[in-house]
């Protein structure tokens, strides 16, 4: 049985280990079921379903901002970046952070999670990873990847970018705007997360850092191996102003239709667990009389949610 | 352990220890069992609302601020490539600019709209010029700029790597096609001074460029690209041909020529001799001539103000109406 389910769970006790070692997880006492559905289980559940939908937009971000550039390459396949500066975006520059979301994340505390149980059913209804979720996502990442591009062309054109006279070249254009494409995908990361240890301040804001030593580091090889990068961000692009302020208007306008979009959703159409944060913000706690009865204390939009689930799952058992 | 009444340095010590060893395993064991301390920011609608007002207050002034310096930036933007051919050859651009008979001098008359200090930066800038294009900028070989014929493995460069027999330094499509107008500017019959050295990066010129690296046989096969290089100066001091060898990002790019050191005043007209060696006829390509001022944020683009403008009064526009919206909505 610990086999053919799911997920089985197998409890070491005085019977043996014979359970423990035919299961997917093993506990050490009954009592501990409960903690790892409705803790680790929820946890889990939103941890890779997010890290997934990140991943395939931050690397949709990055790619398409690729596709653009060819078409202004007249489809030759020169890429917009330096060979590098590609092989290190998805190893150094905004892996960490995806990895301390899928260790660490956390949306609601522990106690919160046992004390609302009905939070589990977000897991078993697939809301946190339904395809308008999937698809929504990805189409940030193609926005992002337009207003990236557009906006970083078009403000770093072709007239000179600095008060010396120097005129853009390929160099510039694709330091400014993979500088751009690192910064807005760790922002945005660090926009969808509830829960900063000094672990996710460290990877995000060190990410992001990383970026440009590796800039400075590559920039002082010698020029026969670091070809269009030799010090691309001392000599060229750190005394530019323009090249500063272009990364600051770009960054916020890629993350602003995101934004939007969950000060709105939070707002107006707030999912289980952004009322009971709300709720915890609050410091209304209200006692619920027992796990299973719905109770009356409890303010109007949790009731409803609270309903509504249970239709669904009412619905999904007939 | 054994605990000897004159020994108070050795408990203190030993007392340290574990007190260093039980924080160490206080922060392992809230690791370990994820309970680190953490920060738990909630969405509220006031910090919504207070977001986007602080982006449209620091936004909207940049923008203005931008906006205004680009303005202050003035630019004379003159296309010569078709005014420049004779009537006559107007039918067939690409022979008459492929004969090297004629000679293809041109005048142009610029008008000076405001008051330009200097120092004033020329540049030509051609359109539909792919220099982005990979099979182009492949074509080079960094190692032969930095040591002349020394190098041995030029295969990069080809089919431009060597002519009746010989190899050519440099080698590759982007040197061969060099371009080669040039200006000269008059005033009042008398001619500006065009300082054309320091026009190219300093790192290019320093660490990608040989000193001892002379041209050879350089632009000697059946098809010409461009312009020649005089075979007496080292490539570090050709300083055309390192600003020409930076690749552009964008198939519409600015080259700087030179500067002009003294100022410009309002209305003054500027005549402009220049040879037009270059083809861009064969391909639809545009060339220009620009001259242009420079503030702390470069030349002339508007885009950034207007953007930065834009994106700061939507912001506020956007809290406005969040505000509204939440007001008319108690939950």
């Amino acid at each position: 049985m610990l086999q053919e389910a799911d997920i089985g769970v197998g409890i070491s006790g005085v019977e043996g280990m014979q359970a423990v070692m035919s299961s997917d997880y093993a506990i050490a006492q009954f009592r501990f079921l409960e903690r790892l559905l409705l803790v680790h289980g929820h946890w889990c559940y939103r941890r890779i379903s997010m890290m997934i939908c990140y991943f395939f937009y931050k690397n949709l971000t990055f790619g398409f901002t690729l596709f653009w550039y060819e078409a202004y390459a007249s489809f030759s396949g020169r890429p917009a970046y330096n060979d590098w500066y590609m092989s290190c975006y998805n190893v150094f520059f905004t892996s960490l952070p995806v990895i301390a979301l899928g260790v660490f994340d956390q949306d609601v505390s522990a106690r919160l999670c046992l004390k609302y149980p009905l939070l589990y059913q977000e897991g078993v209804q697939n809301i946190l990873f339904s395809w308008p979720r999937i698809l929504g996502w990805m189409s940030n990442g193609v926005l992002s990847a337009i207003i990236i591009f557009f906006f970083t062309t078009n403000s770093i054109f072709n007239q000179a970018f600095r008060k010396d006279g120097h005129a853009v070249d390929y160099e510039v254009l694709g330091v400014a705007m993979y500088s751009s494409v690192v910064w807005a995908v760790n922002c945005q990361m660090a926009l969808s997360i509830n829960y900063f240890t000094w672990i996710q301040h460290f990877f995000i804001w060190g990410s992001i850092a990383l970026w440009y030593i590796f800039l400075v580091v590559y920039g002082s090889l010698p020029p026969t191996f670091s070809t269009t990068a030799y010090k691309v961000l001392v000599e060229a692009c750190a005394p530019s102003i323009l090249y500063w302020l272009t990364t600051l208007l770009v960054v916020v306008s890629t993350l602003l239709p995101y934004f939007l979009y969950r000060a709105f959703q939070t707002r107006f159409r707030p999912m289980y667990h952004d009322l009971i944060q709300r709720q915890r913000l609050e410091g209304s706690e209200t006692e619920i009389s027992s796990q299973t009865e719905v109770s009356s204390e409890l303010p109007a939009q949790v009731e409803i949610k609270m309903q509504h689930l249970k239709a669904n799952l009412r619905q999904r058992n007939q | 352990m054994e605990v000897e009444g004159g020994n108070t340095s050795a408990n203190d010590a030993v007392a340290r220890k574990i007190s260093i060893q039980s924080r160490r395993a206080k922060v392992f064991y809230q690791f370990t069992q994820q309970n680190l301390p953490a920060c738990k920011p909630v969405l509220t609608p006031s910090w919504i609302v207070t977001t986007f007002l602080l982006m449209g207050v620091i936004f909207i002034p940049i923008g203005l601020v931008t906006l205004r310096t680009s303005h202050s930036v003035i630019e004379i933007v003159e296309r010569y490539d078709t005014e420049c051919i004779p009537e006559k050859f107007r039918g067939n651009k690409v022979s008459y600019i492929k004969d090297s008979t004629i000679l293809k001098n041109c005048s142009l008359y610029l008008k000076v709209p405001k008051h330009m200090k200097a120092p004033i930066y020329i540049y030509y800038q051609l359109d539909n010029y792919y220099q982005n294009h990979r099979r182009y900028v492949k074509s080079r070989n960094d190692q032969q700029l930095l040591h002349g014929l020394k190098s041995n493995d030029t295969s990069s460069c080809q089919p431009e790597d060597s002519s009746n027999g010989l190899p050519s330094v440099p080698c590759g499509l982007i040197a061969w096609s060099l371009f080669n107008d040039t200006f000269k500017f008059i005033r009042e019959s008398s001619e500006l001074v065009v300082n054309r050295k320091n026009i190219a990066w300093k790192s290019d010129r320093n660490h990608k460029f040989g000193k001892q690296v002379y041209p050879f046989n350089f632009q000697n096969g059946t098809f010409i690209g461009g312009g020649s290089l005089d075979p007496s100066v080292p490539l570090s001091d050709q300083e055309d041909l390192i600003v020409w060898m930076r690749t552009a990002a964008l198939p519409s790019f600015r080259k700087m020529y030179g500067r002009i050191e003294e100022d410009l005043d309002a209305d003054d007209v500027i005549a402009v001799h220049l040879m037009n060696n270059y083809n861009t006829y064969s391909f639809g390509g545009k060339k220009k001539l620009v001259l242009s001022t420079s503030s702390w944020l470069g030349g002339k683009n508007d885009f950034l103000g207007v953007a930065y403008v834009f994106v700061g009064s939507s912001s506020i526009i956007i809290s406005l109406v969040f505000m509204l919206l939440h007001v008319k909505n108690p939950r």
